[in-house]
């Protein structure tokens, strides 16, 4: 059976290597999503951390145990808790980057050993925190020593600063712990050696609330651990404060489940439950998953029509080589072998293909997964960033579903020809039935559920944006909805180009030429069995077009957005310190900060001040105060910092600045303002600062954008729920403010100079030691907003999906021409043996081709454009609605055109040179088998 | 009878074969005059084939001249001698040769489109008249799928005839067909060669049919040996 089967295979070599590639990309495309998934959402989760950590300065993956040891009789209670920290680290395999204990006693009465006249009051606890020396500086003194102990006996102590200045206490000073003895029986004494102070304010090693140091005399830790642990444990009162902080680059996706259900065992139920707090990475694994459930959906509903569409390729791969292989299986059948027997042969050939399949496509979906992350817009990779995959157990799952997805696919249509013997091969062959879908009128139907889909969508897309910013997932139906729409038009095509044909053909119906005639006539007769070729060939282009329409789509429109909310390039607020008179009131003036340093910061090309007032108020009539945002500019050097798109106000931004220039005291308003109030051009408004001071100024023109300026803001409220409100903007000349309205801080814009990076920015603030409240970088945002993982999904999805098709459509439509090109062979030497020429026989070639491909590729664009214009404003709701300001706008670009173009052109002159080749090779005399000899 | 419609003129076919040539026909000659019926006669690998595939000019023969209808095939162009096949031949081949997506009238039809025979009632009648004639004249718009094995090589003979070619060609007509079915293939050769005037060379070694002919080219390991070589 073997033997049979693997000659069998040889004998079609090109068919099966097909097949092959099929399994092949079936296996590959498969695994790579879960892969890609999966490491995407690994470097989400490490991006989750890292912020998390660099917001709060906590490290998040830490366990914190609290436990008050009365008198713990032989140390049980620290000795359990210290036990408990080696088990999670091999509960979860993680490494342990540090264990920071910080033990206290309970607070004492104390005395200094000076003469002192505030001694009633004073009050310490002892205490010590591991680690100390590494995470603090000494402001004065010197930190405790080695052994822990003065020469007379006494305890050294470090205290903080707060403790000093709050409590009086002095370097050099010994106190005495009147109430708490050491074992025999003496009072404790403790010398204060030194002041420590926080090396690095955002260290995570300090985690300690407020003012906790503030009564803590810190010792040596182990000095700490012989007096008042262990067998001295039962003496004294200890709270224990046990941090255990593990390398969060341990947790990966996967493992977030495991380490889910052990922090709520530990935190929530076991006995436990009330000494450990919720641990920090509680709140990153629940943004976490919020982001991933996300990502998740949308990514799972993109890959779908690609694997229905390799799924596709393989029936038709193999339905073609069964159609081949008819006769054979008819004859096999023909002469006593049993379905069974049939059924086994294809059996094998399909384990044979899938296993070869798997064992390629592993490594080349691993390869795929890569270069998905490596995704920066449609079909444009960054491969110096490329992602780590891992093979995960879901991808292995994957790869077995591909696998028998595509012996099913391999193995279906045996079951189907095994009942047929000759005899009734000739009778089928005889038989014209119209398709399946088309007597069910699947493209109809898919077209009306798409319609009412997107009629639907359209209709709640303002439900759709609120839920959007309430953090759901976009509803899985819009794509699907899109999709179907594809198809529904791809094979309402299908069931049109026929009718269409005939029509034609029937126009000149006596008068074709001879090469014309048989094309029509065998695109009338035998159309059909182009159909799933065709509608390959229209997925291909459509799905190109509206994948690549809403790749460019929603990642434009971000980097667009990104751009315009920004303003600039830099955005740089300094810490203003307002001027206090003598009895400690405010006076309204401040500190202005050096400017000149920006003049000659490196990556600095050029500057302006601007005032940015986000609490003023517009008095507006009987009505009150309408709160704005005043912009006070110098409008040439604002100019040449900032850019608003012309088409955006219907007027070129440099007009609106020139018509501010020249009126002293005139403003621009945006035109939200005008429509709540009723302004028009020449009125005058007076706005007030948060001090009440007030100008008036002018309106010269309305905008309805501004740099940076968003007409909505999206406001959480305090039931949770997502509200939009209006918001104004005034701008006006920077200096007629400042004579106005007072001196009053501003913001540095800048633009920035090419060639230098935030790198150069933070050491220029490092030196200068630039204190900063409010910073903007562009190019920072711009490369978040390019690798955020939704979008950078979405496009590598996106992409590998076109990559994928278009390699399937290519090696489908040669396979399928090849095969068309060989059942025809005799067909083609009575052609030319009665005298066709053989340029009507490559002018038939041609017009199959048109009729075939063209026609479908016309049709794909038309189909990939209209689902575009329809869908793609919906659905890019999804990925921008939380932060869109500009219009969105439809982005194709004509370069991906041309790429698509170039790509299936490329893949039909291939074609047509193949079977060109086959036509010019085929031996007239031998296709038709003319006598024996 | 009038002029001759094939001239064969000491025609040599060898083939390259391993360690020299292999000569399939040696100084064969000819003439086969318009309106007859004639028979080439002869074993498997006698080089009756390769002697129809020089005469329908697919294969040029390696010494000696062919004429059809008076002109030297040697001298015509590959484009010349498709135009010639087109308008001045007919073929009916050994297997079933009808295009499968065109209809009984269709593929009749399709001759005459090749010849240019341009569209028309004139042309529609040809067609239907030439079903007729070998006895299909109810099955015009049925596809060679729907057809059995003689029905679809009559519907061949009536498409090699439609365009009035001077000259039909038909290699091993009858090789699949029943002696009945045989015998009135060969009956209508001889009764079409007589009504239209059209000159036919049938392959055959069914020698059942042998009668039906007006003379006979008997060819044995590429020689000619009716005896008339050298008429």
């Amino acid at each position: 059976m073997l033997g049979i089967m693997l000659q069998k295979m040889w004998h079609k070599k090109w068919m099966n290597l097909s097949l092959l590639l099929g399994c092949i990309l079936l296996v590959a495309t498969a695994i790579s999503f879960p892969l890609y998934q999966e490491a995407v959402y690994d470097r989400m989760l490490q991006d989750e951390f890292d912020y998390y950590l660099a917001s709060t300065g906590t490290w998040p993956t830490q366990i914190s145990v609290l436990i008050s040891s009365k008198k713990d009789r032989g140390g049980n209670t620290m000795k359990s808790m210290e036990a408990l920290m080696p088990k999670l680290y091999s509960d979860l395999s993680v490494t342990p980057k540090e264990t920071v204990l910080y033990y206290c006693l309970t607070k004492y009465g104390v005395h200094s050993e000076y003469m002192r006249n505030d001694a009633d009051d004073l009050y310490a606890r002892l205490g010590t925190k591991s680690g100390l020396k590494d995470h603090a500086k000494l402001i004065s003194g010197e930190m405790y020593s080695e052994s822990g102990l003065t020469e007379d006996g006494a305890i050294e102590v470090v205290i903080s600063q707060d403790c000093m200045t709050k409590q009086g206490y002095l370097v050099g000073e010994t106190i005495v712990f009147d109430a708490a003895k050491d074992h025999d029986g003496h009072p404790l004494r403790a010398y204060i050696k030194g002041v420590f102070g926080k090396e690095n304010e955002n260290d995570y090693y300090w985690q300690e609330k407020k003012g906790e140091f503030d009564d803590v005399f810190l010792m040596n830790t182990d000095l700490f651990m012989n007096m008042f642990t262990g067998d001295n444990a039962d003496k004294y009162t200890i709270v224990c404060n046990y941090t255990a902080m593990f390398e969060y680059e341990d947790i990966s996706a996967s493992s977030i489940e495991n380490l889910s259900a052990w922090t709520e065992y530990y935190v929530h139920r076991s006995s436990y439950k009330n000494v450990i707090s919720d641990p920090p990475y509680v709140d990153v694994i629940a943004s976490y998953n919020n982001k991933h459930s996300r990502i998740s959906a949308t990514l799972v509903i993109l890959q779908i029509p690609v694997l229905i569409m390799l799924a596709a390729f393989l029936l038709m791969i193999s339905g073609q080589m069964y159609e081949m292989e008819r006769n054979e299986i008819s004859v096999i059948k023909s002469r006593g072998s049993s379905r069974a027997q049939i059924f086994r042969l294809y059996l094998y050939q399909g384990l044979f293909l899938t296993g070869l399949g798997a064992l390629i496509g592993i490594p080349f979906g691993m390869l795929l997964a890569k270069l998905l992350g490596a995704t920066r817009n449609f079909l444009i990779f960054d491969l110096s960033e490329t992602l780590a995959v891992r093979f995960t157990p879901m991808a292995a799952i994957y790869a077995g579903a591909a696998m028998l997805l595509g012996l099913i696919c391999l193995t279906v249509p045996a079951i189907k020809h095994s009942r047929v013997s000759i005899v009734n091969l000739k009778q089928q062959k005889a038989m014209k039935k119209k398709a399946l879908w088309e007597k069910l009128f699947v493209d109809v139907i898919c077209i009306a559920v798409a319609g009412y889909g997107y009629y639907n969508f359209r209709k709640n897309s303002a439900d759709m944006a609120e839920s959007v910013l309430n953090g759901k997932s976009l509803d899985p139906l819009l794509y699907l909805a899109s999709s179907l729409m594809i198809i529904g038009l791809g094979l309402l095509f299908l069931r049109l180009q026929p009718l269409a044909l005939k029509l034609i053909y029937t126009i000149g119906k006596k008068r074709w030429k001879p090469a014309s005639f048989v094309s029509f006539m065998e695109n009338v007769k035998n159309g059909r069995k182009q159909q799933l070729i065709m509608l390959f060939l229209i997925m291909t282009v459509s799905l190109g077009m509206y994948h690549s329409t809403v790749a460019r789509t929603i990642v434009e429109n971000a980097v667009a957005n990104t751009e315009y909310k920004d303003g600039c390039d830099l955005v740089m607020k300094e810490v203003w310190t307002e001027i206090i008179d003598q009895n400690g009131a405010k006076t309204g003036a401040y500190i202005e900060p050096d400017v000149g340093k920006y003049l000659s910061a490196p990556f600095i090309d050029s500057y302006t001040k601007v005032y940015n007032i986000t609490d003023a108020t517009v008095s507006a009539g009987t009505s009150g105060k309408l709160p704005v945002n005043l912009l006070g500019i110098q409008t040439k050097e604002y100019g040449q910092i900032t850019y608003v798109k012309k088409k955006l106000n219907g007027k070129h931004y440099y007009e609106l600045l020139n018509e501010l220039a020249v009126v002293e005291n005139g403003v621009l308003v945006s035109s939200n303002f005008r429509d709540k109030l009723g302004y028009k051009v020449g009125d005058t408004i007076t706005y007030l600062n948060s001090r009440n001071k007030s100008a008036s100024g002018v309106i010269v023109d309305f905008f309805d954008y501004w740099p940076a300026f968003s007409s909505e803001v999206s406001v959480v409220q305090p039931d949770g729920k997502v509200a939009v409100e209006s918001n104004y903007l005034v701008v006006a000349h920077y200096e007629y403010l400042h004579e106005k309205l007072g001196e009053m801080p501003f913001e540095i814009w800048a633009s920035q100079k090419e060639g230098t990076g935030t790198k150069d920015i933070f050491d220029w603030i490092q030196t200068n030691d630039v204190r900063l409240t409010k910073y903007i970088n562009r190019n920072v945002d711009l490369e978040d907003a390019a690798t955020d993982p939704l979008l950078q999904g979405t496009n590598g999805v996106l992409t590998m999906g076109f990559v994928v098709t278009l390699l399937l459509c290519g090696v489908g439509y040669l396979i399928y021409w090849i095969m068309a090109l060989k059942e025809r062979e005799l067909v083609f030497g009575v052609l030319r043996a009665s005298g066709f020429h053989k340029s009507e026989l490559f002018h038939m070639l041609i017009n199959e081709q048109i009729f075939c491909g063209i026609l479908s590729i016309l049709a794909g664009f038309g189909i990939g454009k209209l689902t575009s214009f329809l869908f793609v404003p919906i659905l890019q709701k999804a990925y921008a609605s939380t932060s869109q300001i500009l219009p969105m706008q439809l982005i194709t670009n004509s370069a991906d055109l041309v790429r698509l173009i170039a790509v299936i052109g490329m893949m039909m002159i291939v074609c047509l040179a193949v079977l060109t080749v086959m036509l010019l090779r085929m031996n007239v005399a031998k296709a038709l088998k003319l006598g024996e000899d | 009878m009038g002029n001759n419609v094939i001239e064969v003129e000491n025609v040599s076919r060898a083939f390259p074969v391993p360690g020299g040539e292999f000569w399939a026909l040696k100084k064969i000659n000819a003439q086969i005059p318009e309106g007859s019926f004639v028979i080439l006669k002869g074993r498997s690998g006698s080089g009756k084939t390769t002697l129809l595939n020089l005469i329908c000019t697919l294969d040029k023969p390696t010494e000696g001249i062919i004429k059809i209808d008076g002109t030297d095939v040697a001298k015509l162009s590959d484009h010349e001698k498709e135009d010639m096949r087109r308008t001045k031949m007919g073929f009916v081949f050994q297997s079933v040769s009808l295009i499968p997506s065109l209809n009984a009238f269709q593929n009749v039809e399709f001759s005459m489109r090749m010849a240019g025979i341009a569209p028309g009632k004139e042309r529609d009648k040809r067609v239907e008249e030439c079903l007729k004639l070998v006895g299909l004249g109810n099955r015009l718009t049925h596809m060679p799928a729907e057809m059995s094995g003689g029905e679809q090589q009559r519907v061949a003979i009536a498409r090699a005839l439609a365009h009035k070619p001077k000259l039909i060609l038909a290699d091993e007509p009858t090789a699949e067909l029943d002696s009945a079915m045989a015998a009135r293939v060969a009956q209508l050769f001889a009764d079409m060669s007589k009504k239209e005037g059209i000159s036919i060379l049938m392959t055959t070694h069914d020698v059942g049919l042998m009668g039906a002919a007006d003379f006979l080219i008997e060819l044995e390991n590429g020689e000619r040996i009716d005896g008339r070589n050298n008429d």
